[in-house]
C-alpha cells in the first residue's frame, strides 16, 4: 500500500470512527497544522455523510437548549442577549420560518415522489432489546429518508410486532399491512396497524418460514377497518424487507 | 460468520420494489429543512444571531443527537455531548464553508468527532442499560430535501452494495454506532490488524467507487 493509500485510509478511519483514543488525538492535532489531511478528512465526511440521512431522529430532551443558551450567554454576550424585543422578535422569526418550511415541505414531497424508491432496512435489534432478540426487523419507508413502521418478526413464534414512526393518521381510513411473495400470487393482508404504539400479533403463523424471510412488507391506506375486498385498494405507501438480525 | 455481541445492528440497502403498483408516496410531518436554509441560518449564526442559533437547533437537534446516542448509547453522555457540541457550532459557525461541505455534514462532523472521542476514553456501559436509544421522533425525518442530496445517497449506497456484505456490516457499524476495530475483531472473530487491513480496503473501494 502505497504512502497515499495510508494517509486517505487514515482520514478515512478517523471519519468512520474506528482509531483508537490515541490515534484520534494525533490525528486531530495534525490536521490542524496538516491541511492536506484536513482535506482529505472533509472529503470522507462529505463522502461518508449521507450516511446520516437515513438514520431516526431522537428529540433530545426540552430543557438542553436553555442548558447551551446559558453557556454561550457566559461565554460571548452579545447585543441581541437580554434586550427585551429580542426574544419577541426571535419569535417572529421562527414563525415566519415555520410558513417558509411548510412551502418547502410542499415541494419536497414532489421530489420524494420523483426520486426512485429505496427500501432500506435496519437491524437494530440488540440495540432495542438486548435481552429478548427477535430475529428480524425491518423499517418500511417509501424512500430512504423517510421510514414510516417498524416491523419485528421472531420468526420462532411467527410473532409480527408493528409500530408506526412517521405515518400521520388519516380520519376514516386505517394502514393496512401486506405480505408480497412469488408464491402467495395477490398480497396478503396482515392486519390493519393501529395508529398508535405496538400492535402485536401472530399473523404469520400460517406462512412458510422462508416466505416470511424474503417476502416485501407493504402499507397502504384502506377504508377504516381495513380493506373491504381482502386485496389492496390503493397503491402501496412503503415498503421494505426483512433482514436477519443474529445467524 | 459472526457472533451476537452487542453490536448488532446492521443496516442492509436494498434498491428492489421499485415497480409494482404506481408510486405515490405521501409526505409528511416535520422534515429538517432544505440545505439552503440551514446555510443561511449558520450565516446568521457567524454573526452571532440568537433567533437563528434556535432556530438551527430547532431544525438540527433531532438529527445530531440521534447521531450522538447511536454511538454513545447512554442519554446522559448524549446530551452532554450535544450540549458541547451546539456551543462549538455556535463558536464556529464563522468557519464554516457552504463551498466546502453541506451545513449538516459540518455539524454532524463536530458532533461525531466529540462523540467518539469521548466513546474512546471511556468505553460503554453495558447495552442493557440503553434500551431507549431507538425512539424516532414521531415526524418525517427529511435532511435531503433536495434532489442532489438524494443522488448522493444513492450513490453511495450504490458503491456500499458493491463491497462484501461482511465489509459494508463493518463499515455501517462503525459509522453508525461506533464500532471500534476490537468491537469488530471480536464480531468478526478476525485479528484486530485484520480488521484494519479489512477496513482499508473497504474504504479504499468505496472511494474507487464513489469517484466512478
Amino acid at each position: 500500500m502505497s504512502d497515499t493509500d495510508e494517509f486517505d485510509a487514515l482520514a478515512g478511519e478517523y471519519v468512520l470512527g474506528t482509531l483508537d483514543a490515541a490515534e484520534r488525538a494525533a490525528v486531530a492535532a495534525r490536521r490542524e497544522r496538516e491541511p492536506a489531511l484536513d482535506q482529505a478528512i472533509i472529503a470522507w465526511e462529505r463522502r461518508l455523510g449521507p450516511l446520516d440521512a437515513v438514520s431516526p431522529e431522537i428529540e433530545p430532551p426540552d430543557g438542553l437548549f436553555a442548558r447551551i443558551e446559558a453557556r454561550i450567554a457566559g461565554a460571548a454576550p452579545n447585543a441581541q442577549a437580554g434586550s427585551g424585543g429580542g426574544e419577541a422578535q426571535a419569535r417572529a422569526q421562527i414563525i415566519d420560518l415555520t410558513r417558509r418550511l411548510r412551502r418547502w415541505r410542499g415541494a419536497a414531497a414532489i421530489v420524494a415522489a420523483l426520486a426512485a424508491c429505496l427500501a432500506l432496512v435496519i437491524i437494530w435489534q440488540d440495540l432495542v432489546r438486548p435481552q429478548q432478540p427477535s430475529n428480524f426487523v425491518a423499517v418500511l419507508q417509501k424512500d430512504a429518508a423517510s421510514p414510516a413502521f417498524l416491523i419485528e418478526v421472531d420468526l420462532a413464534s411467527r410473532q409480527l410486532t408493528v409500530r408506526p414512526v412517521a405515518a400521520e393518521r388519516q380520519a376514516g381510513k386505517s394502514y393496512e399491512l401486506w405480505l408480497i411473495h412469488d408464491k402467495l400470487g395477490a398480497p396478503r393482508s396482515l392486519g390493519v396497524i393501529a395508529d398508535q404504539g405496538f400492535t402485536v400479533r401472530p399473523a404469520l403463523a400460517g406462512y412458510d418460514p422462508s416466505v416470511v424471510e424474503s417476502a416485501t412488507y407493504a402499507v397502504t391506506l384502506e377504508p377504516a377497518g381495513g380493506s373491504p375486498t381482502g386485496a389492496p385498494t390503493s397503491a402501496p405507501l412503503w415498503t421494505g424487507k426483512l433482514v436477519q438480525a443474529t445467524p | 460468520m459472526q457472533s451476537s455481541s452487542a453490536l448488532a445492528p446492521i443496516f442492509i440497502p436494498h434498491h428492489d420494489r421499485c415497480g409494482g403498483w404506481a408510486e405515490l408516496p405521501r409526505q409528511t410531518g416535520r422534515g429538517m429543512r432544505a440545505s439552503t436554509e440551514i446555510v443561511e441560518l449558520m450565516g446568521r449564526v457567524a454573526v452571532k444571531d440568537r433567533a437563528a442559533f434556535a432556530e438551527l437547533y430547532r431544525a438540527t437537534s433531532g438529527k445530531l443527537f440521534g447521531t450522538a446516542l447511536r454511538i454513545l448509547r447512554r442519554r446522559d453522555i448524549a446530551e452532554e455531548v450535544l450540549q458541547e457540541a451546539y456551543v462549538k457550532i455556535w463558536e464556529r459557525a464563522g468557519d464554516f464553508d457552504a463551498a466546502k461541505a453541506s451545513p449538516v455534514t459540518w455539524m454532524a462532523a463536530i458532533v461525531r468527532n466529540r462523540a467518539l472521542d469521548e466513546v474512546r476514553r471511556k468505553p460503554l456501559a453495558s447495552v442493557e442499560e440503553l434500551p431507549e436509544s431507538f425512539e424516532p421522533v414521531g415526524d418525517n425525518p427529511d435532511p435531503l430535501g433536495q434532489r442532489e442530496q438524494r443522488e448522493t445517497l444513492r450513490q453511495l449506497l450504490a458503491c456500499l452494495d458493491k463491497l462484501e456484505p461482511q465489509k459494508r456490516q463493518m463499515v455501517l457499524l462503525a459509522y453508525y454506532h461506533g464500532a471500534s476495530r476490537e468491537a469488530l475483531s471480536t464480531r468478526y472473530a478476525a485479528p484486530v490488524p485484520t480488521i484494519k487491513t479489512w477496513l482499508h480496503r473497504a474504504l479504499a473501494q468505496l472511494r474507487l467507487c464513489l469517484a466512478s
